[in-house]
């Protein structure tokens, strides 16, 4: 994968005391000063390379095959100082990916496509590439089942706000016993306990974090901003309509 | 996309909210109110300026010179190119009577780009043969409009309007100072059309308020003929947060060379950056090609607060009528102008009455604002929530690629009317799109694990 053999080549060009990669800056207000710029690069590499270790254990036989890669790579980047690293992935074929090569077990890791169109995705962030006519992009996130996608999100938060909820409920149960006498039985009979738990069910599902509370606000003024504006010609009128009534019209 | 706008109609129209809609002089409770409107000139007919000669000013002069009323249509500079896009919806022929040899080029698809690359073919499938985008330059089509405003019986004056004299009374008229060849001259007028752009003076003079304006910077490059070729019939639409943080970057074929150039409202002081983003994301496109000119404007994002103030009214780029999400104002500043014109016709019945603000308000305003706002507001909407990051601008190309989106979309954009859509595949356009946000918000969030 590009990140590894980016953090290879690094390895080499760093032993090698050639410490001259460019980046390409990205266009934020503060993009001067090459140098500066490639000591960024050199650590936010190094903490990639961290992040996959993991990943080199599981797929030595990549990194065999990338080992030529990054050799030609480092020459091109020294010949034409303005090219910028494009992105390369063995398994990104003609502009999308081969979904053969993301079987597991013979069965399809729809996991690891998501993981890898993330990365492409977040590549081309920070390194925008020239589009080009010969090899255009066709991958469409699509074509991935909706079933991988609610695995990989909604399942995890769903475990853990049951997980919350179960506990909140089973010490407001002990509680409550314990405040009222109403053992668990008892409690579901009566209506201000059936209340009480369904203003926090609702509660935990919608307001998971105080933040949303502000986010919520600040949209719903987003939303109406526009509207305001085109009111404003109309609000106008009875402001002015005293002064220029008499004065002007 | 357009036909959301059935599903959520405006419950209570902005019309409804302040005015009552009883006689033409509207009276408060409390105090008397002396207008002038409804007094018979006699001997003359209405006398109105329109300040600004571009395609509002001159569709409003050619409305009022129609209609009977003595036009004065005021314009410096009669022969600059302006910096624009160039392109015009389909209705606008007909509607305005455009001559087919004045269009440059025949735009039959486009092609929009998100951040990955992903490159999705809008029109293809989805324009039927006759349908196609008109690109023209604007000196052409300007001076298209401005003579046959000439010839409907508007008087072209080209000078230069310095000063304007706001009357005390509602009889008397308005003063316009205005300089030609160095000479200082005036000229009383009953009303004003001011139709004179983003930077409009008139606006300041009536104290309309400001608005806040996006840069649109552009370069138009002459390029070689085998990659002209590839812009015969094909206009490009890039997103990204590298070519614009909040709206779009495009390369638009014209006469004989492309204009490559990007805009933003809140980062105007990096738009050099920006473009510099666009030309290297088109770089084996242009590759070879030479620039021959560099541009900029502004372009409002908002109407002005006050649009109508006692017996000024205005339009165009001057009033703000310039949507969001495409960014497109020549058909909406021709459209005002003209419904501007024929309003102060209505209201002073051919030129024989005097008018007044609430005229110009309730002929003019308010039916402008019943036609469009809803337009508005929905293309303020979708700016939103698909320009707003990387994230929404690839939900925004995924579903760009879905063929009736694309069909609703041309429908709305090329003739201006709320596309009647199936109602079954509005429903599988809103999961679509909803589906769409949430894969792509679920690989943004993904992608913020990774610090390459």
């Amino acid at each position: 994968m590009a990140s590894i053999s980016i953090s290879a080549s690094l390895q080499r060009a760093c032993s090698s005391q050639h410490i001259r990669r460019k980046q390409k800056p990205i266009p934020k207000p503060t993009y001067s000063l090459g140098t500066k710029q490639v000591m960024n690069a050199v650590t936010l590499d190094m903490e990639a390379q961290k992040g996959y270790k993991t990943e080199t254990k599981e797929e030595p036989a990549s990194e065999m095959k990338k080992s030529k890669d990054p050799e030609e790579r480092l020459k091109d980047e020294f010949e034409t100082e303005s090219s910028a690293p494009k992105f390369r992935d063995e398994r990104w074929k003609n502009g999308t990916w081969d979904l053969n090569m993301f079987v597991r077990n013979g069965r399809m890791d729809w996991d690891s496509v998501i993981v890898a169109e993330a990365r492409r995705r977040k590549f081309l962030e920070m390194h925008p590439e020239a589009t080009t006519n010969e090899e255009p992009v066709k991958f469409r996130s699509s074509i991935i089942p909706w079933w991988a996608w609610l695995i990989r999100t909604y399942l995890p938060e769903a475990e853990l706000l049951n997980g919350r909820a179960a506990m909140i409920g089973f010490f407001m149960a002990y509680i409550v016993d314990a405040l009222t006498g109403l053992d668990v039985v008892g409690q579901t009979g009566n209506f201000i306990c059936k209340t009480g738990l369904f203003v926090t069910v609702i509660g935990v599902v919608v307001l998971r974090k105080t933040q949303d509370f502000e986010n919520l606000k600040k949209l719903a003024d987003e939303a109406t901003y526009y509207d305001k504006q085109w009111q404003a010609s109309w609000k106008d009128e009875n402001a002015t309509s005293s002064s220029d009534r008499i004065g002007n019209t | 996309m357009a036909a959301c706008q059935i599903q959520n109609p405006l419950q209570n129209p902005l019309s409804q909210l302040s005015i009552r809609k009883t006689r033409p002089c509207l009276h408060k409770p409390h105090y008397v109110t002396i207008t002038a409107a409804g007094h018979h000139l006699s001997g003359r007919k209405l006398r109105v300026a329109v300040i600004g000669g571009g395609p509002a000013g001159s569709s409003a002069a050619e409305a009022l010179a129609s209609g009977g009323i003595e036009t004065f249509l005021f314009e410096r500079s009669t022969s600059t190119a302006k910096p624009c896009g160039g392109a015009i919806p389909l209705c606008m022929i007909d509607e305005f009577s455009i001559p087919l040899h004045l269009i440059d080029r025949h735009v039959t698809k486009m092609k929009i780009i998100s951040p990955s690359n992903l490159a999705v073919d809008f029109g293809s499938k989805s324009l039927r043969s006759h349908e196609y985008i008109p690109m023209l330059r604007r000196e052409v089509l300007d001076s298209f409009l401005r003579t046959r405003a000439q010839s409907a019986g508007a008087q072209l004056i080209p000078s230069l309007v310095t000063h304007l004299e706001i009357p005390s009374s509602s009889f008397s008229p308005y003063i316009i100072h205005h300089s030609i060849n160095n000479s200082r001259k005036t000229l009383a007028v009953d009303a004003i059309i001011g139709a004179d752009g983003a930077n409009s003076k008139v606006a300041k003079f009536i104290k309309a308020g400001n608005y806040t304006c996006a840069i649109a910077f552009q370069e138009r490059i002459r390029l070689p003929d085998e990659k002209m070729a590839y812009y015969q019939n094909l206009a490009e639409m890039y997103v990204g947060d590298d070519v614009s943080p909040d709206f779009y970057a495009w390369v638009f074929p014209k006469c004989d060379h492309v204009a490559v150039g990007t805009g933003t409202v809140c980062a105007k002081q990096d738009i050099k950056l920006y473009q510099r983003g666009i030309k290297e994301r088109v770089k084996s496109k242009i590759n070879g090609g030479k620039v021959i000119k560099v541009e900029a404007h502004p372009i409002p994002e908002h109407p002005r607060p006050v649009r109508v103030r006692g017996r000024v009214a205005l339009v165009g780029d001057a009033a703000g009528y310039v949507t969001k999400c495409s960014g497109e104002g020549i058909y909406f500043a021709a459209k005002s102008g003209r419904m501007c014109g024929e309003a102060i016709v209505r209201a002073s019945d051919g030129g024989e009455l005097m008018i007044g603000e609430d005229d110009l308000k309730r002929e003019y305003l308010m039916e402008w604002d019943k036609k469009y706002v809803s337009t508005f507001r929905f293309l303020d909407m979708l700016q939103r929530v698909f320009y707003g990051s990387n994230v929404a601008r690839e939900a925004l190309v995924e579903v760009c690629g879905n063929e009736y989106v694309q069909r609703m979309t041309f429908d709305s954009y090329l003739y201006k009317k709320l596309a009647k859509g199936d109602r079954w595949e509005d429903l599988k356009m809103v999961f679509g799109t909803l589906g769409s946000l949430m894969r792509c918000k679920i690989v943004g969030r993904e992608m913020e694990v990774f610090k390459l």
